[in-house]
């Protein structure tokens, strides 16, 4: 760690600290942790003796008593205050996404110490549908899948999400779902994003997999209408099946109310043996282990977009897609043994 | 062949005698009428200025005078405020154009009716499609006056299209607009020393740059196509990018309080938010523009945060709150 970097910080943040002082002594590598911050604390008080015009410049000056890192991420925070940010014309900010990874990457590695297989069966360009089973309450599943992609894929790519409508009449969470890639479910917008040829990812058991008791854990729901595959016919978007093993662990749901659902406008409300017992505590999930298996793609593009009307096909490939996924969870059941060593 | 004879009416609005004057210039139009009450903003040479309310049945015995084979309407008021109550407001938009239509079936000559319209017909839902498309406009039940309005204004045109095959009705549906020159509840809204945002929403918005909004009804007048067309600017916007880049700061208010806190800032002077424009700021929306560029043949050239960036341009010098990035680095 070296505090000698008063213009090493990259082209783009070059020129920001020129008001930077002559260069301390005080502080030499090996100091702890907190040096940087006296000197930093240091520098701001001679800045604010030096009058209030002198402040801008002897907080940027101070600022260079941190290391490197720190002020690049100081400076990116600045500059995202100022509205200096991508979000792409669906709401996506990847740089909000990437911002989630180290606590992600916690509950990936030690949390539930997810196993990844078939990865490479995911498209590394053009469009895709995943297709997976849908369970825990929370879209813990989702975020796991489209990390598995970030961490193991040759091409990592971020999948779009369709989520439940209702999440984006809340607050905080519609922000935080669009940040991250999800939009509204509607056939409408995953037919456009398969057309702008992105990775959209669709759970098409929605709130009845999500939803279900723990006693039906790992019984896959019916596939709602078959929807999902009418709309990869259409776009002739190869299906790939993915298959999760550990998020029917995380939250046990035990009981609902339909009462508190109601009161909430919320599709179930679950209780489980934590929440609403303990409260905000309650939504911490258990730590289950977990296995994602992603399954070879079903191509679509050979049949043609008119095959989309065809019912009896659309209910035929809906069907396997589905016995696939089943498979998979059944496989990966087995081999994963133990639900949480 | 003649030229086209142009009626714009709304011709003392901004747009409209920025409209006439475009028109003045291009050869290829005869003869430019205008219908308001006021006169225009600014001196226009050729147009012939018809002093007559859109809401006063005798404009059925001005405009067929007038012989025109092109009617622009533009006089539809978006929001309330600036001196027209809510009440005018509903008058001019519904009674006017049912009087402006009643006008049209007794003018044969006309060919091609193009209305500046709005997008508030798609109105503002958490569920809806990323993306409207024209043939959406219906998707959910119209909740504002506003709203209704529009939709009642789309009603008549698509009555008189039907009964008239040989007229082509282009209906225009504009997002807000946005830009230098534009005074309306969006530039209000960000000149604002503050600006109330509802906590936990950071909706995608889309505008149109206001010199896109005139191109566009100039192509819309020249390549007449059936039906609606939205007009926006390609891509969105979050509030909360659109609300940094102006360089204010946001105050993030519960849902729930959002009304009595508006309220309460209207007696301190804070401007007012329509309930078309608050559900905006809550649940935001945006259009697909392929028609506009694909048929129509305009191509904006302003996407949605270089129309923000336009704006807030103009602005800088009347900026009250330095961007704290500047204060704290100095660029």
């Amino acid at each position: 760690m070296t505090t000698r970097t008063t213009d090493s910080t990259g082209a783009r943040t070059r020129g920001a600290y020129t008001a930077a002082p002559p260069r301390q002594d005080q502080i030499e590598g090996g100091v702890p942790p907190f040096g940087p911050a006296i000197a930093f604390l240091r520098r701001l008080r001679q800045g604010i003796e030096g009058g209030p015009m002198a402040m801008p410049a002897a907080a940027a000056a101070a600022l260079t008593s941190f290391p490197v890192e720190v002020r690049e991420a100081v400076d990116r925070a600045l500059q995202r205050a100022a509205g200096e940010y991508d979000e792409d014309e669906w709401g996506f900010d990847e740089e909000f996404a990437t911002a989630l990874r180290p606590l992600l990457d916690f509950l990936y590695d030690r949390w539930w110490r997810v196993e990844t297989s078939g990865v490479t069966n995911v498209p590394g360009t053009g469009r895709a549908m995943l297709v997976s089973n849908h369970a825990g309450i929370l879209p813990w599943d989702g975020t796991m899948i489209s990390l598995a992609i970030q961490r193991e894929h040759p091409m990592p790519r971020y999948p779009r999400f369709l989520v439940l409508d209702w999440a984006f009449t809340l607050p905080f969470v519609s922000v935080a779902m669009r940040k991250v890639g999800g939009v509204v479910a509607s056939p409408y917008n995953a037919s456009r994003l398969l057309e702008d040829d992105e990775l959209v990812a669709v759970f098409p058991e929605g709130a009845k997999g999500a939803g279900k008791d723990f006693s039906e854990r790992y019984r896959l729901q019916r596939f709602g209408r078959g929807g999902f595959v009418e709309i990869a016919l259409r776009a002739g978007a190869p299906i790939v099946p993915v298959a999760v093993v550990g998020s029917e662990e995380i939250y046990p749901k035990v009981g609902e109310s339909r009462l508190l659902a109601r009161a909430i406008g919320a599709p179930y409300f679950p209780i489980t043996p934590t929440f609403p017992a303990l409260g905000p505590l309650g939504t911490i999930p258990l730590p289950s282990k977990w296995r994602i298996e992603f399954g070879e793609p079903i191509r679509t593009d050979h049949l043609g977009p008119e095959a989309a009307d065809d019912r009896a096909l659309v209910f035929e490939l809906s069907e396997r897609v589905r016995d696939e996924i089943q498979r998979m969870v059944y496989e990966n059941l087995v081999r994963r043994g133990s639900a949480f060593i | 062949v003649s030229g086209r004879r142009v009626l714009i009416t709304g011709v003392s609005t901004r747009l409209g005698t920025e409209l006439a004057r475009r028109l003045e210039r291009d050869p290829s139009v005869e003869y430019v009428a205008g219908l308001d009450v006021r006169p225009p903003r600014a001196r226009l040479e050729r147009t012939e200025f018809i002093d007559a309310d859109i809401r006063n049945p005798i404009i059925g015995r001005l405009i067929p005078q007038t012989e025109v084979d092109t009617v622009v309407h533009n006089q539809i008021v978006r929001q309330p405020g600036g001196g027209v109550a809510p009440r005018a407001m509903h008058d001019i938009n519904v009674i006017g154009t049912l009087q402006l239509l009643a006008a049209c079936e007794q003018t044969p000559t006309i060919r091609a009716v193009v209305v500046r319209g709005s997008a508030g017909i798609y109105g503002a839902e958490p569920a809806a499609p990323q993306f409207y498309t024209e043939e959406m406009a219906r998707l959910y039940p119209l909740r504002t006056r506003f709203q209704r309005d529009v939709g009642e204004i789309e009603n008549y045109f698509e009555g008189y299209s039907r009964r008239h095959p040989e007229v082509v009705c282009t209906m225009l549906r504009y997002q807000p607009s946005i830009g230098p020159g534009t005074d309306s509840q969006v530039t209000r809204y960000l000149s604002a020393p503050v600006i109330p945002t509802f906590l936990g929403f950071d909706p995608r918005l889309q505008f149109v740059h206001e010199s896109d909004g005139i191109e566009a009804l100039l192509a819309a007048i020249r390549n007449p196509v059936r039906g609606a067309v939205n007009v926006a600017a390609p891509g969105t916007i979050g509030l909360t990018k659109m609300v940094r880049l102006a360089g204010k700061v946001s105050v993030p208010i519960p849902a729930g309080a959002f009304v009595p806190a508006l309220n309460t800032g209207r007696r301190i002077g804070m401007p007012a938010i329509s309930p078309d424009f608050r559900r905006l700021l809550r649940f935001g929306r945006a259009v697909d523009v392929t028609r506009l560029i694909d048929e129509v043949g305009y191509m904006p050239r302003y996407d949605a945060t270089e129309a923000i960036e336009d704006y807030v341009e103009h602005q800088q010098g009347r900026r009250l709150i330095p961007s704290i990035r500047h204060l704290a680095v100095g660029v």
